[in-house]
């Protein structure tokens, strides 16, 4: 049992309280979905079951918790641990050893268990995470997810009642965040675990989660079923919005709630199969790469044109970075790359960067300087452009950072980071602009942001690549599609067949609707549903 | 042979036999017997070109050594050729002596560069770590963790280049160096965070106030005075016995107080070395054989250990005993390596 | 406080005797013993240098070390020890390494202990990596983790002074790194030096006076190092004007989350 009673708390470095007046309860052997945006608190929160918050960020609190009778603030988190453990986002970071049973065991050596015991906790929950093949691997060669699922093996090493995941999933793939999140699940029941998740996209937890904890920016703290909070909420996964729309009472959470509907006739509009290939202004043509000995793009063909968003999606270890490398020739490979007719081979990088901008998948490698308008300043002195002040802060009003001008780029969130590394790499006015994941680690605000962004560039007749495993980002933006799988173009053409008919790319939407061409909640025609 | 102390035994005795001769004909036996199992070792991990660099380090020691030598030592009977006086510290006879003393110096230094090389190759990093005693397990972890890390941020430093040169960045100058050191820094900064986080999630405390702390700093303060003091008083011919005796108190009380510090941390280890047959027979094998070559020096029995071209050149002598003692280093070599 | 004394005690104690082994080989013509062979000279100066990093090393752990410390100081060890594979990687003269900027900074940024720390335990996981741990290893560690420490004591001997957060106090950095760049080669060479130009011990013995050894010293270390010294002296110049202001900004920043009070006031 868990209880919060009128927390509040404030960083030392904040003048406001992140946490106001709190009151929880989560029953023993529940799972409580925790969710809000960025900034919001979710992981201050979940920090303050075991005594992170404020043992470890200092700061001022007030107020009562209980976990199980025990105090964490008093407590502290050493004391805590045997209680409460502790998953965080990043899966690379949070590792002291670099072999995956050496990681697990790291609890157990803290508390000095006798090693036989150890030996067999290891095997126990190596049991349980399917983590037994691999036990001696080393961390860097195993999977995002499955680095993930060591982490939660250490963390129920010392068999707590409580398990806390801070936001596991933000930097996995779908595949491997969908997996992962089963495990909890069937951990749950198996072990009668408390599990208390913070999510951003709710989709895949809400048809297991009994409780929904909702922190608004600002304002109340929403606590209760998931179907008596969600219609409270702006942001809710296409399913809850179609159901809504539909006036669904109970809400369908998950594909196999949902009533069968039928639709009246739907007519599938044949939508072009976009640009003759004369007007694209970049070119690639039968594009090998290998890597190691592998072959990571076979005979690949793509072309961008102006004004168009195109899309590149697939699972992990499709090819979509080394596609993107290959364009920039950060990456040899062999086949025609044409921009605006020239070959590519024969251009120098800095000839290439001043038409093409990439933006890597970790934004913050780009950000060095002192000030956001200071990194636009150096991009330009870097293609040796004159420095213009009303440019830089016109530049920098499209990415919703007029009044972030002088700030320290490192201390902006995550979502105005990667805008400042953006308007970095574009102030030179590119006319190609490819984004390597940038949906990865975004709440529904931020995202919607970079939607904004990118039909703005769309507007100025840019053309744009953006790879992300993201179907329903995908769905809202693109022009074009490509659907990558082991480095062979799957798929190449419009948006709806791309939503629709790939089993592994279809939208929420397009699961709810079959054979309708609807992959969005928008294209929902209510009026042509009838047996409602 | 693959437990850590069976390599620390090995080592530990060959390094005893090689600070104690000067004899020529035995450094070579060591300095082949090193290469045969350095070979071994090295082909082992893949590392090929182990041999040829070698080869080459210790040639070059031996011809730099022996050079340096002659140069500033002018002793001797045996004179080579002769500066003029004037010149300062070189000047004055190069002799054959120094020549010959420099050279030994060489082989010694090859020896004792091969000894840790070869003892390197045959402990994993993790089996060195683990020899690190638990009273430093702060700083265990902290190591941990750099090893940990080490490869993910050569990769991040990969693309942090990459990066920057996107954006343009020629990379020409140092002053180039900045826009990969700082998000490096920053992002590695961060990770540390998070890290420090789910250490102390997991019960781990840096922090030991244990009431013994003060006792263990007394402690090793007495142990450096007795290594110093007993070093001290060996280098102005002191007799030999109290020097030992300092040593074997400063052992002890060493051995004591770790032992003590390491309780307190109240930690275990998931891993402990796998003793085969083997193990237990090679950590006999070189106990034995330590021991022996303690007894051989503590009694000054002739090993015809000592040797030196000064005041005149003679052979070196070889005895039954000091040549069998001489293949210490190759005891690994009766033991199959297992991973 | 109490700590301060403790640290004071143990780093004299340490320094001396560190200082004193390291400088044995202008002891030597003083010294009896005429067997003492030239080669277990250094390797006892290793062991009693090891002890004497071993005691500070436990002086800095009971005194102040938190886990934040223990995940920073790892990562930057990590950091560090990868910068010196990356020369090439980086544009700049051979033998160009950003080792000692880091080092002399962490130890300016956060203290003398964790400087120590930081340049004691860089030169230590950079053993472990490149294979070099040896008898060579005690000298590296404590005259790295003097770098560090110096550093500390700079910062504390700058604190309050006009020079801070002004150019000036760069160009004082800066000159420090590059004397502790000669420096750091004068007393790794110090310890090697007795294996080479220590030689026979009669001519120790009997002729060389203090200041011929001395002589002879300087000479060795101009013939053996002091390119590759000025070279580094030269670097940590360049690399500490270019880069510490940028550098000292970050730790600053990030200096707040590492080290807070705790001002936990709970109203039950």
């Amino acid at each position: 049992m868990i209880e919060i009673n009128g927390l509040t708390f404030k960083y030392p470095t904040q003048a406001m309280p992140v946490l106001q007046n709190v009151h929880l309860a989560v029953e023993p052997g529940t799972l409580t979905l925790v969710t809000g945006p960025s900034g919001s608190g979710k992981s201050t929160l979940l920090r303050c079951l075991n005594g992170l918050v404020p043992h470890f960020s200092g700061g001022e609190i007030s107020g009562t918790i209980s976990v199980y009778g025990k105090d964490p603030v008093s407590a502290g988190p050493a004391e805590m641990s045997d209680l409460v453990s502790f998953v965080f986002q990043e899966p690379e970071a949070q590792f002291v050893y670099d072999i995956v049973e050496d990681e697990i065991a790291f609890a157990l050596e803290n508390r000095g268990m006798p090693r036989e015991v150890m030996a067999a906790r290891v095997d126990e929950v190596c049991g349980h995470l399917n983590l037994t093949s691999l036990r001696k691997r080393p961390i860097t060669e195993i999977s995002g997810g499955e680095m993930q699922r060591v982490a939660i093996a250490s963390a129920l090493a010392t068999q707590p009642k409580v398990l806390i995941l801070d936001e596991p999933t933000s930097q996995l793939d779908p595949a491997g965040a969908a997996e992962l999140l089963q495990y909890v699940v069937a951990l749950k029941q198996q072990l009668g675990l408390t599990v208390l998740i913070a999510e951003h996209r709710l989709d895949r937890l809400l048809p297991f989660a009994d409780q929904l904890i909702f922190l608004p920016d600002g304002g109340q703290v929403l606590q209760g079923v998931p179907r008596a909070i969600l219609p409270k909420m702006t942001q809710v996964p296409p399913i809850v919005r179609v159901g809504k729309q539909l006036g669904l009472d109970p809400l369908a959470l998950s594909v196999e709630e949902f009533p069968a509907i039928h639709v009246d006739s739907v007519q599938n509009e044949d939508q072009p199969d976009g640009p003759p290939d004369e007007q694209s202004l970049l070119k690639i043509q039968s594009l090998n790469a290998n890597l190691a000995g592998q072959v990571i793009l076979d005979e690949l063909d793509l072309s961008l044109a102006r004004g168009q968003v195109t899309v590149l999606i697939g699972p992990n270890g499709a090819g979509k970075t080394t596609l993107l490398r290959a364009i920039m020739g950060l990456t040899s490979s062999e086949g025609e790359r044409r921009l605006d007719g020239y070959d590519m081979d024969t251009l120098t990088l800095s000839e290439v960067i001043s038409r093409v901008a990439y933006l890597p998948q970790n934004p913050a490698d780009l950000l060095f300087a002192d000030s956001v308008e200071e990194e636009l300043r150096l991009t330009l002195s870097n293609h040796n452009r004159q420095f213009d002040s009303d440019l830089i802060h016109q530049h920098l009003a499209r990415f919703g950072l007029a009044d972030k001008a002088a700030r320290y780029p490192r201390d902006l969130s995550v979502g105005e980071r990667q805008r400042t590394a953006l308007a970095a790499i574009t102030v030179q006015n590119p006319d190609i602009i490819l984004l390597d994941e940038p949906t990865r680690g975004l709440d529904y605000a931020n995202k919607r942001a970079l939607a904004a962004i990118l039909n703005d560039w769309r507007r100025q007749d840019k053309a744009i690549l953006v790879t992300t495993q993201d179907v329903e980002f995908a769905a809202q933006l693109a022009d074009r599609v490509i659907l990558l799988d082991a480095g062979r173009v799957q798929f190449q053409g419009a948006p709806a067949p791309a939503f629709t008919q790939f089993p592994a790319f279809r939208t929420q939407t397009a699961q709810l609707f079959p054979n309708t061409g609807w992959y969005l909640p928008r294209d929902v025609r209510v009026d042509r549903i009838s047996n409602v | 042979m693959t437990v850590s102390a069976t390599w620390v035994a090995w080592l530990v005795a060959s390094l005893i036999l090689l600070l104690s001769t000067r004899n020529p004909i035995y450094l070579f036996v060591i300095i082949i017997l090193l290469f045969i199992l350095g070979a071994r070792q090295a082909r082992r991990k893949g590392r090929h070109g182990w041999v040829h660099q070698n080869l080459r380090f210790t040639g070059t020691m031996l011809i730099l050594s022996a050079l340096i030598n002659t140069l500033f030592t002018h002793t001797g009977q045996t004179e080579l050729f002769v500066l003029p006086d004037e010149w300062l510290l070189i000047g004055g006879p190069f002799t054959l002596e120094s020549l010959l003393y420099g050279a030994v110096n060489g082989l010694v230094i090859s020896a004792l560069y091969l000894l840790f090389d070869v003892f390197n190759l045959s402990l994993s990093i993790k089996q060195i770590t683990r020899l690190i005693p638990h009273a430093f397990r702060p700083l265990t972890v902290m190591t941990t963790v750099s090893l940990t890390f080490f490869p993910a941020i050569q990769e991040r430093t990969r693309h942090i280049r990459e990066a920057q040169m996107i954006r343009g960045n020629p990379m020409e100058k140092i002053s180039d160096w900045l826009p990969i050191l700082a998000p490096l820094l920053v992002g590695s900064l961060e990770d540390a965070l998070l890290l420090s986080e789910s250490m102390t999630a997991r019960g781990f405390h840096a922090r030991n106030d244990q009431p013994d702390n003060r006792l263990v700093l007394v402690g090793l303060i007495l142990v450096v005075f007795a290594a110093f003091s007993g070093w001290l008083l060996r280098l102005f011919a002191y007799p030999t016995w109290i020097s030992i005796l300092l040593y074997s108190l400063g052992a002890v009380v060493l051995v004591v107080v770790l032992a003590t510090a390491g309780k307190a941390q109240h930690v275990t280890s998931l891993h402990q070395d796998d003793w085969r047959r083997q193990d237990e027979l090679a950590f006999t094998l070189l106990m034995a054989a330590g021991l022996g070559l303690i007894v051989t020096l503590v009694t000054k029995l002739d090993a015809g250990f000592s040797y030196t071209p000064f005041p005149r050149l003679d052979l070196p002598e070889v005895t039954l005993i000091g040549l069998c003692l001489s293949l210490i280093p190759g005891i690994p070599l009766l033991f199959k390596h297992h991973d | 406080m109490r700590f301060k004394f403790q640290g004071l005690i143990v780093n004299i104690i340490v320094f001396t005797l560190g200082i004193l082994s390291l400088l044995a080989p202008f002891m030597l013509p003083q010294a009896r013993n005429s067997d003492f062979s030239n080669a277990s000279f250094p390797i006892i100066v290793s062991l009693i240098i090891i002890l004497c990093v071993l005691l500070t090393l436990f002086e800095i752990q009971s005194a102040g070390l938190d886990n934040k410390m223990v995940a920073f100081l790892g990562v930057l060890i990590a950091l560090n020890a990868g910068l010196r594979f990356l020369e090439n990687a980086i544009p700049g003269p051979a033998g160009l390494s950003p080792t000692f900027f880091l080092i002399i900074i962490v130890g300016y940024s956060f203290g003398g202990r964790m400087g120590f720390l930081m340049g004691a335990m860089t030169m230590f996981v950079s053993g472990l990596i490149t294979g070099g741990v040896g008898p060579w290893l005690p000298g590296q560690m404590i005259t790295a983790g003097w770098v560090g420490q110096s550093a500390g004591l700079l910062h504390a001997s700058l604190k309050g002074s006009r020079w801070q957060g002004k150019p000036a106090e760069i160009v004082v950095l800066a000159i420090f790194g590059g004397f502790w760049g000669l420096l750091y080669g004068a007393i790794m060479n110090l310890w090697f030096w007795p294996f080479l130009a220590g030689a026979s011990g009669q001519t120790w013995l009997q002729n060389a006076s203090l200041a011929e050894n001395i002589g002879r010293y300087s000479a060795y270390y101009v013939a053996t190092s002091l390119i590759w010294d000025v070279t580094r002296a030269v670097g940590n110049i360049l690399i500490i004007s270019l880069m510490s202001r940028a550098v000292l900004k970050i730790f600053t920043r990030f200096d707040r989350r590492f080290s807070f009070q705790v001002n936990q006031e709970q109203t039950q």
